[in-house]
C-alpha cells in the first residue's frame, strides 16, 4: 500500500511539469506558427502518454483528480491541434470512468445523456469541479465542430457562471491547504470559459444572422459585448451587431456598430469592410472610395500583431469560432481585390488619374516577387481575369490620355491571347429551361469563348487608342481586326432573336453574347466614325448601320449615322434616324459593364443641339 | 553500333550501400557536386580535385576522413516533418509534404537579411490524396516512402524579367524549366502567362501531376494529368535555339511516359491544343535526367536513353498522315540501351560538347557516364503560319502607313512628275513608231497619221519682199503632241556653189508644240528668202523633234546632265524642195491677190535691178548658149524650152495616187502655172531674183501631141533655174515610169509576163521620146 502514493506524486509531479514546460514554450514568445505547433505536438504525445500510464490501472478515487486533470490537459493540446476526435474520445473515456469510480453505470452513447449522468453522479464530491472543466472542454469541441445545438441543449451559460462561482469559492477555502497538491492545468478553466461563452454568442449571433433572426441576434450580441474578452472578440460582437442592423435595413445605425468596432480593436478590417459596402448600398461614392483606401492601406500593413488575437492561451478563438456562416461575415477580400474596386471605382466616378495610379500598383503588385498565391477567399475576390484586368487598366490609361500606355497594354494581351484563338467558336444561347445545364459546358470551350473575346477588346480598345489619336488610317484597321475575331464567333439556337438579350441574364453565356453585341456594336461604329473622318461615307454608313443592327441601343452609333446620311444628302433620313436615336432613352448601366466595353470618352463629338437646330432648319414652318 | 558503348569513368567511392530511392545528385556549384545520399549526409565532390572534399552531417559523429562540416540547429530554416521534397523559387522555398489526409505544399519566404535564418511561412496549398492510390502508398509507407517531385516552370518569354536579379543564380537549374510560352499557356492558362508568374509542378506518388501558378491571385493547386503510377521524374526537354523546351516529360515509376506538347493543327478551329500522349518504356524507371533532347534514365539493370526529338516528330507527321519511315516512328518504343547497369541517381550536368551524365551506382560509386557523340540536334524552329501571316499584315498596313505619312509632301509630287514623264516618254516613243511606219510601209500622204504639207507665197516683211513658207502639220494620229515635241524645218540650198560659206546658209526653223491634239492642224510661216538675195532651189526638210531636256526642265538638265541636252529623237516628216517655179512671181492678173498686192510697191526698184543683172549675165549666157541643147538663142535674151508630151502635162495636172513623193505641193504651183499657160499661152512673170521672163506654153507637134514650154528671160540664172524646175518636174513623171519598170523587174512574174510589160514601158517612152530620163 505504499506504492499508490509515490505513483501519484509522480504523475503530478510528471504533469506539473509539463504544465511549466508548455507554459514556458507559450511565454517564451511564439517564434512561429509551426515552431508552437511543433510543441504542442509534443506536449500532447507527453501528455498522452502521461495519461495513458494513469489509465493503466483500474480508476481509483485518489487518482481520479490528478487523472481528469491529465485528460483536461491532454485533451487541450489535443483541441489545440484541431485533433477534436481524439480529444472526444479521451473525455468520453473519462466521463465513463468516473461513471465507475461513482459507482454509476451508464450503457448509453449519447454525449448528453453521458455528461449529465457524471454531474450527477460527481454531484457535490471534490471531483465536481474537474468534471465540470472537461464539460467546458466538451463545449469547446462542440463549438468547434459547431454543433451549437448541443450547447443549448446543456445550458452551458449556466454551468460558466457555476464554473467561474464555484472555483472561485472553492480556491480561497477548501484549496489552500492543498495547493501544491492540486495537479496544474494548462489552460484556467476560467479564462476558458469566458472565452467560450463570448464565442458561443458570436457563432450563435451568426447562426441566426444567417437565418433571418436578425433583431433576436441583435439583443444577444449586444448582450455579450459586455463580457470580459479581448478587444478583438468584443469588436466582433459589435461587427456582428451592425451587420444585423444592416440586414434590419438601418444602414446609419450599423455604421454606428461598425465605428464602434474598430474603435475596439483597430485592426477589425472586416468592420472597415462592411462600411464600405454600406457606403456602396448608400451611393456614397466619395466616403466608399475614402473607406476602400483605408481598408487597403490596413490590409497593407504587416501582420505583427497577429499572435494577440491567439494570446498565450492554447486555445485560440480562431479555432473555435470557424463556423461557416461565420467566417463567411467575417471574410475580407484579399488587399489585391480591395486595390482593384478602388481603382475602378475611382476611374467609374471621374477621379481617372487616381484610378490610373491604383490599376498601376495593383498590376505591379501582381507582377512583383513578392505576390503570391496565397489567400482564397473566391466568395469575396472580385479581382477580374488577368486579360481583363489588362484592358480595363488600358482602358483606363485612354481616358486619361495616354494612348501608347495604352496601346502596350492591349499588345500584351493580344500576344498573350492570340495563338489560342481558334478559327470557330459556337457560342450556345441560353436556354430557359436548363440554365443549369449552361454552364455545365467544358472549361476548355469557356476559354476560347473569353480567349476570343479578350483579343477582340484588345483590338477594340487600340482603335479607341488611334482614334484618339486621329490616325483614322491605323483605327480602321484595329477595329477591322476585331471585327474579324468577332465574327468567328457562331450563335447556336438562334430560336429568339440575338438582339441584346435582358440585362437580367446573368447566366455566363448570356454575359458572352452580351459582351459579343455590344463588342460588335461598339467596333462597328467607330470603324464607321472613322470612315466618316475620312470621308469615306459609303462605308461609314454601311458600318453605321451594321452597328445599329448589332446594338441598337447604342446612341452614338444611331447620331453618327444620321451625321453621314446629313453628309449624303439625305437630310430628311438624316433627321429620322436622329429622332428616332433620341426616342430611344434606354441607357443601359454603364457600371455593370467591364470598362473597355463602355463608349470611349474621347473621338469626335456630335452636338445634340446643333442636330435639333439643322432638324429645324431643314423642316420648313408649315 | 554507334550507341553501344558509354565510358565509364568512376570517381569516388562512397560509404554507403543498398539500395536508395532518396539519392540525389545536385549540380551547379561551380566544380562541386553534390550527393545526397537521403539519409544524414551529404557529400561534396570536386570535380576538379576528382575527390571528395567535405561532407555535411547534421549528427556529429566525428570519425570521417574529409572535412566534416556540421549543421547546427541554427540553421534549420524550416522545422517541419517529413518534407518529401522542396523548390526554391526567389526567395520562396517551397515544400511538399504528405500530412494526414492531403498533400500540403507549403511556401515559405526566405529572410531578406541573412542574420536570422529562419523563414515565415505565409501560405499553403492542400490537396487531398487521391483514395484509390492511397492503399498502395499506405502499403508502401511500411518501406521507404516514395519521395514526390518538384520542379519550376517558368514561360519562355518572361525569362529575362525574372532572372534579372541575383536568384537565378541561387536557383539550382535542375529543377527550373523555361517552356514554349504557347504551351505553357495551353497548359496554366493565359493567366499565369499575363501575371509572369512562374508555375509549380509537381509529381506526386499516387500519380497525379499537379501544378500551381505561384504568383496568381486566387489560385488553387490544380491536376494537370495522372500517370497512375508514382511519378519519379518531372522535365523539360527538346529545347530549340531560343533556349525554350517544347516538350514537358512526365515519367512513372513503372516506364508510363507522359509527353506534352503544342498540337499546331488542333483538332477543332485550327488552334492549337496541348497534346498528351502516353508511351511505355521499359521500367522500372529508378531515376531520370534531361539534357536538350534526351530523357535518359536507369531501370537498374540498364541505362537507357529516350530521344523525343526524334520521335516527337514521327508522331506528328503519322498524325497527319504522312509517310514516316519505321525507324523514327520505333524510337519512342525502344529506347536505346547505353549498357550502364546499377544507376540510382543520375544528374546531366549540363557541360559543352558531348554529353555528360554524372551517376550513382548502387554500390555507392559516382561514375561520369560519356556518352558516344555524333547525334546532331536538329529541331529548326519556324514561325507558326498564322503568326507569319499576321505580321505580313502589320507589314503591309505599317507600309501603307509610311506611304501616307510621307506621300503629301515632297514624295508625292516627283511620283507624279514622274509618272507625268513616264506618260510623255510612252507617247514619244508611240509616235516615233507610228512615224518609223510611215517610212517602212508606203502609205499614200493623206493617210499619214502626221503629216505636213508647205505652201508658198510671196509676203512684204520689213520692207523686203520675201518668199513666206507656210507649213501644215496635221495631227491625225490618237496622241497628243505636248510638250517636248518641237516640228524642225531645215531651209538649205540645193547647191552651195553659190554662197561661199556652205553650210552656214542653211537655216533652222524650229517651233514647240504645246498641245497639239489630234485632228487639229499646226500653222507655220517662215521667211525661206528675200527677195533677190536667195539662191534657188532650196531644200525644206521637215522633221519631228522629241528632245529629252525639254521634258526634264530646262535647269535640272543643266545643273545635272550637260551632255543631255542635244540628247533627242529626230523623226523626219517630210521634204521639199523649193523651186523657181514655187517663187516665181507672176505678172498676170490672175495671180492671187496676195501677189497682186505685194507687187505695185516693189515693181519699180526691181526693174531696175533687173536690167542691171541682165545686163552683167549677158556675156555669160551666150557662152554657156552652146550648152543648151534645146536653146534658141536670141539677143538680149536666153531662153529654154522643153519638149514634153501633152500627156504628162496633163498627167502632172491630175492630182497623183500613187506617188511616193509630196506631190501635192508641187503641183501646186505648176498647176496655177500651166493652167495660166494653157489658158493664155503665155505667162509673164517674175523670178526670185526680180528678174522678169515669159513662159510659154505651145503645141508643137500636133500629131504626136506634143506641148513645148518656152522659158524667156534675159536673165541667164533665171532661165537655168526655172529650166531646172520644169525639167525637175517632169522628171517627177519620168521617174514614175522607170518605178514601173523596176517595179516589173522586182515582181515575181513570169518571163513572158515580164517581157509584155517591157514592152508596153519600151513603148510608151517610144510614143514620147521627149521623155527625159
Amino acid at each position: 500500500m505504499y506504492q499508490p502514493p509515490s505513483l501519484l506524486e509522480k504523475w503530478s509531479q510528471e504533469n506539473n511539469e509539463l504544465v511549466n514546460k508548455c507554459k514556458q514554450e507559450a511565454a517564451g514568445g511564439a517564434v512561429s506558427r509551426d515552431h508552437r505547433q511543433s510543441s504542442l505536438r509534443w506536449c500532447s504525445s507527453e501528455f498522452h502518454k502521461l495519461l495513458r500510464k494513469i489509465q493503466g490501472i483500474p480508476p481509483h478515487v485518489d487518482h481520479s483528480q490528478l487523472e481528469l486533470a491529465v485528460v483536461y490537459n491532454t485533451c487541450v493540446c489535443f483541441t489545440a491541434q484541431s485533433q477534436f476526435s481524439e480529444a472526444e474520445l479521451l473525455l468520453k473515456e473519462a466521463t465513463e470512468r468516473v461513471l465507475q469510480v461513482t459507482g454509476n453505470n451508464a450503457d448509453t452513447s449519447d454525449p448528453l445523456v453521458l455528461w449529465r449522468a457524471g454531474l450527477k453522479s460527481a454531484g457535490n464530491t471534490a471531483l465536481h469541479p474537474h468534471v465540470l472543466y472537461l464539460l467546458c472542454l466538451q463545449w469547446a469541441l462542440w463549438l468547434a465542430k459547431c454543433q451549437l445545438e448541443n450547447i443549448g441543449e446543456l445550458q452551458m451559460s449556466s454551468l460558466c457562471e457555476i464554473v467561474c462561482d464555484g472555483v472561485g469559492d472553492c480556491s480561497p477555502s477548501e484549496a489552500k491547504g492543498r495547493l501544491s497538491k492540486s495537479p496544474l492545468l494548462v489552460m484556467e478553466p476560467k479564462r476558458l470559459t469566458e472565452l467560450l461563452q463570448i464565442c458561443t454568442s458570436i457563432a450563435q449571433g451568426a447562426e441566426k444572422l444567417n437565418e433571418g433572426r436578425s433583431s433576436e441576434a441583435l439583443s444577444d450580441l449586444q448582450a455579450a459585448s459586455a463580457l470580459p474578452a479581448t478587444r478583438a472578440l468584443v469588436a466582433y460582437t459589435h461587427l456582428l451587431s451592425g451587420s444585423c442592423l444592416a440586414h434590419m435595413n438601418r444602414p446609419q445605425m450599423a455604421l454606428q456598430c461598425y465605428k464602434r468596432a474598430l474603435e475596439t480593436d483597430s485592426r477589425c478590417v472586416c468592420a472597415l469592410y462592411r462600411s464600405m459596402l454600406i457606403y456602396r448600398q448608400l451611393g456614397n461614392t466619395q466616403a466608399e472610395i475614402q473607406a476602400l483606401r483605408l481598408l487597403h492601406s490596413t490590409l497593407m500593413l504587416p501582420p505583427a500583431t497577429e499572435p494577440v488575437l491567439g494570446g498565450i492561451q492554447p486555445l485560440s478563438p480562431s479555432l473555435l469560432l470557424s463556423s461557416q456562416s461565420l467566417s463567411r461575415l467575417l471574410s475580407v477580400p484579399s488587399a489585391l481585390s480591395v486595390l482593384y474596386s478602388l481603382a475602378l471605382k475611382c476611374v467609374l466616378s471621374g477621379r481617372v488619374t487616381e484610378g490610373v495610379e491604383h490599376y498601376l500598383d495593383l498590376l505591379a503588385a501582381l507582377h512583383s516577387e513578392d505576390q503570391h498565391a496565397v489567400r482564397v477567399d473566391a466568395e469575396v475576390s472580385v479581382l477580374p481575369r488577368m486579360p481583363e484586368l489588362y484592358l480595363e487598366a488600358g482602358t483606363a490609361l485612354l481616358f486619361t490620355w495616354r494612348p501608347a500606355d495604352c496601346m502596350a497594354f492591349c499588345n500584351e494581351v493580344i500576344s498573350t491571347t492570340l495563338e489560342l484563338v481558334p478559327e470557330k467558336v459556337v457560342l450556345e444561347e441560353p436556354e430557359e429551361g436548363i440554365g443549369g445545364d449552361a454552364r455545365g459546358l467544358s472549361v476548355e470551350g469557356e476559354d476560347k469563348v473569353a480567349m476570343l473575346l479578350w483579343a477582340a477588346a484588345a483590338y477594340l480598345v487600340q482603335g479607341h487608342c488611334h482614334a484618339h489619336l486621329k490616325d483614322w488610317k491605323q483605327a480602321v484597321t484595329h477595329y477591322t481586326r476585331c471585327i474579324n475575331l468577332l465574327v468567328k464567333v457562331h450563335l447556336k439556337n438562334r430560336d429568339f432573336q440575338p438582339q441584346i438579350p435582358a440585362a437580367d441574364v446573368n447566366v455566363k453565356h448570356g454575359k458572352d453574347l452580351c459582351t459579343l453585341q455590344r463588342m460588335k456594336g461598339l467596333s462597328l461604329a467607330w470603324r464607321g466614325i472613322s470612315f466618316t473622318q475620312m470621308d469615306q461615307l459609303r462605308e461609314a454608313l454601311r458600318d453605321l448601320q451594321l452597328s445599329l443592327q448589332a446594338f441598337p441601343d447604342y446612341t452614338g452609333a444611331g447620331l453618327w449615322c444620321g451625321e453621314v446620311l446629313w453628309r449624303l444628302g439625305r437630310k430628311h433620313e438624316a433627321a429620322a434616324c436622329w429622332e428616332k436615336t433620341w426616342s430611344l432613352t434606354t441607357q443601359t448601366s454603364v457600371e455593370k459593364l467591364p470598362l473597355y466595353l463602355q463608349d470611349p470618352q474621347s473621338g469626335p463629338l456630335l452636338d445634340s443641339v446643333e442636330l435639333r437646330f439643322r432638324i429645324q432648319e431643314l423642316v420648313p414652318p408649315v | 553500333v554507334m550507341e553501344g558503348r558509354c565510358a565509364v569513368e568512376t570517381w569516388a567511392q562512397f560509404g554507403f550501400s543498398g539500395r536508395s530511392y532518396k539519392v540525389k545528385i545536385l549540380c551547379g556549384f561551380g566544380t562541386d557536386v553534390l550527393i545526397c545520399t537521403g539519409t544524414e549526409e551529404i557529400y561534396v565532390f570536386s570535380k576538379r580535385e576528382r575527390k571528395i572534399t567535405a561532407s555535411i552531417r547534421f549528427t556529429s559523429d566525428a570519425s570521417s576522413s574529409p572535412a566534416e562540416l556540421k549543421i547546427s540547429q541554427e540553421c534549420l530554416v524550416v522545422g517541419a516533418d517529413e518534407v518529401s521534397s522542396l523548390l526554391l523559387v526567389g526567395s520562396v522555398l517551397l515544400t511538399l509534404c504528405q500530412r494526414d489526409a492531403s498533400w500540403l505544399l507549403t511556401l515559405y519566404k526566405t529572410p531578406k537579411q541573412t542574420a536570422s535564418t529562419s523563414h515565415k511561412e505565409f501560405g499553403s496549398f492542400h490537396l487531398p490524396v487521391a483514395s484509390a492510390v492511397d492503399c498502395g502508398a499506405a502499403e508502401s509507407n511500411r518501406g521507404p516512402r516514395k519521395g514526390s517531385v518538384l520542379i519550376c516552370i517558368h514561360s519562355g518569354d518572361v525569362e529575362a524579367s525574372s532572372s534579372s536579379n541575383a536568384s537565378a543564380e541561387s536557383t539550382v537549374a535542375q529543377d527550373h524549366f523555361h517552356l514554349e510560352p504557347l504551351l505553357f499557356k495551353l497548359l496554366f492558362g493565359v493567366e499565369a502567362a499575363l501575371a509572369k508568374s512562374p508555375v509549380i509542378l509537381c509529381g506526386l506518388p499516387d500519380g497525379r501531376l499537379c501544378f500551381l501558378p505561384l504568383r496568381l491571385p486566387g489560385s488553387r493547386l490544380r491536376v494537370l494529368h495522372s500517370l497512375e503510377q508514382p511519378v519519379c521524374f518531372v522535365g523539360a526537354s527538346v529545347v530549340t535555339e531560343t533556349g525554350h523546351a517544347q516538350c514537358l516529360v512526365a515519367a512513372g515509376e513503372q516506364g508510363r511516359v507522359a509527353l506534352i506538347k503544342t498540337d499546331k493543327a488542333g483538332s477543332e478551329g485550327g488552334s492549337a491544343v496541348a497534346a498528351f500522349t502516353e508511351r511505355c518504356v521499359p521500367g522500372p524507371v529508378w531515376c531520370g535526367c534531361m539534357d536538350k533532347s534526351c530523357f535518359y534514365y536507369s531501370t537498374g539493370a540498364d541505362l537507357l536513353r529516350l530521344d523525343l526529338s526524334e520521335g516527337s516528330f514521327a508522331r506528328e507527321s503519322k498524325e497527319r498522315g504522312e509517310e514516316t519511315s519505321g525507324t523514327t516512328a520505333a524510337a519512342l518504343q525502344s529506347p536505346s540501351s547505353l549498357n550502364v547497369c546499377r544507376v540510382i541517381a543520375l544528374a546531366e550536368p549540363a557541360c559543352t560538347g558531348d554529353v555528360q551524365l554524372l551517376g550513382v551506382s548502387a554500390r555507392g560509386q559516382l561514375q561520369r557516364i560519356c556518352l558516344p557523340a555524333g547525334r546532331v540536334d536538329e529541331g529548326s524552329s519556324k514561325l507558326p503560319s498564322t503568326q507569319v501571316s499576321r505580321s505580313v499584315r502589320d507589314l503591309l498596313s505599317a507600309i501603307g502607313d509610311v506611304c501616307e505619312r510621307y506621300a503629301p509632301s515632297v514624295l508625292k509630287t516627283v511620283i507624279k512628275s514622274k509618272n507625268q514623264f513616264l506618260r510623255l516618254l510612252n507617247h514619244a516613243v508611240s509616235v516615233s513608231f507610228l512615224l518609223m511606219a510611215d517610212t517602212t510601209t508606203d502609205l499614200p500622204i493623206k493617210e499619214k497619221p502626221i503629216r505636213c504639207h508647205f505652201e508658198t507665197s510671196w509676203s512684204r516683211l520689213l520692207q523686203k519682199d520675201s518668199l513666206i513658207l507656210v507649213c501644215f502639220l496635221h495631227n491625225s494620229s490618237p496622241f497628243v503632241l505636248e510638250r517636248g515635241w518641237t516640228l524642225s524645218i531645215t531651209v538649205s540650198p540645193l547647191s552651195y556653189s553659190s554662197s561661199p560659206a556652205g553650210e552656214s546658209s542653211s537655216t533652222n526653223f524650229s517651233f514647240p508644240f504645246h498641245d497639239l491634239r489630234p485632228g487639229q492642224t499646226f500653222e507655220a510661216s517662215l521667211p525661206i528668202a528675200a527677195a533677190g538675195d536667195a539662191s534657188f532651189p532650196m531644200t525644206v526638210s521637215c522633221s519631228l523633234i522629241f528632245s529629252l531636256s525639254s521634258l526634264l526642265g530646262e535647269e535640272e538638265v543643266a545643273a545635272s546632265f550637260a551632255g543631255l541636252q542635244s540628247s533627242c529623237i529626230s523623226l523626219p516628216l517630210s521634204t521639199l524642195t523649193v523651186d523657181w517655179l514655187h517663187a516665181l512671181q507672176l505678172n498676170s492678173p490672175t495671180a492671187t491677190h496676195k501677189m497682186a498686192t505685194v507687187q505695185p510697191s516693189s515693181a519699180a526698184a526691181d526693174s531696175i535691178q533687173t536690167f542691171l543683172s541682165s545686163r552683167q549675165l549677158r556675156c555669160s549666157g551666150r557662152t554657156n548658149r552652146g550648152g543648151e541643147s534645146a536653146a534658141k538663142p536670141e539677143p538680149e535674151k536666153y531662153s529654154a524650152s522643153v519638149w514634153v508630151s501633152s500627156e504628162i502635162v496633163r498627167d502632172t495636172l491630175k492630182p497623183k495616187k500613187s506617188s511616193n513623193l509630196d506631190a501635192k505641193e508641187s503641183i501646186r504651183d505648176p498647176e496655177d502655172l500651166y493652167k495660166i499657160a494653157l489658158s493664155t499661152s503665155v505667162a509673164h512673170a517674175r523670178g526670185p531674183n526680180g528678174a522678169a521672163m515669159k513662159l510659154t506654153v505651145k503645141e508643137v507637134n500636133h500629131k504626136e501631141a506634143t506641148i513645148e514650154v518656152q522659158i524667156e528671160s534675159s536673165s541667164l540664172a533665171a532661165v537655168c533655174g526655172l529650166h531646172h524646175a520644169v525639167l525637175r518636174r517632169i522628171q517627177i513623171k519620168a521617174r514614175l515610169c522607170f518605178f514601173q519598170i523596176s517595179g516589173a523587174f522586182g515582181e515575181v512574174v513570169s518571163t513572158v509576163q515580164r517581157d509584155r510589160l517591157l514592152l508596153s514601158v519600151y513603148q510608151e517612152l517610144r510614143r514620147n521620146p521627149l521623155l527625159i530620163v
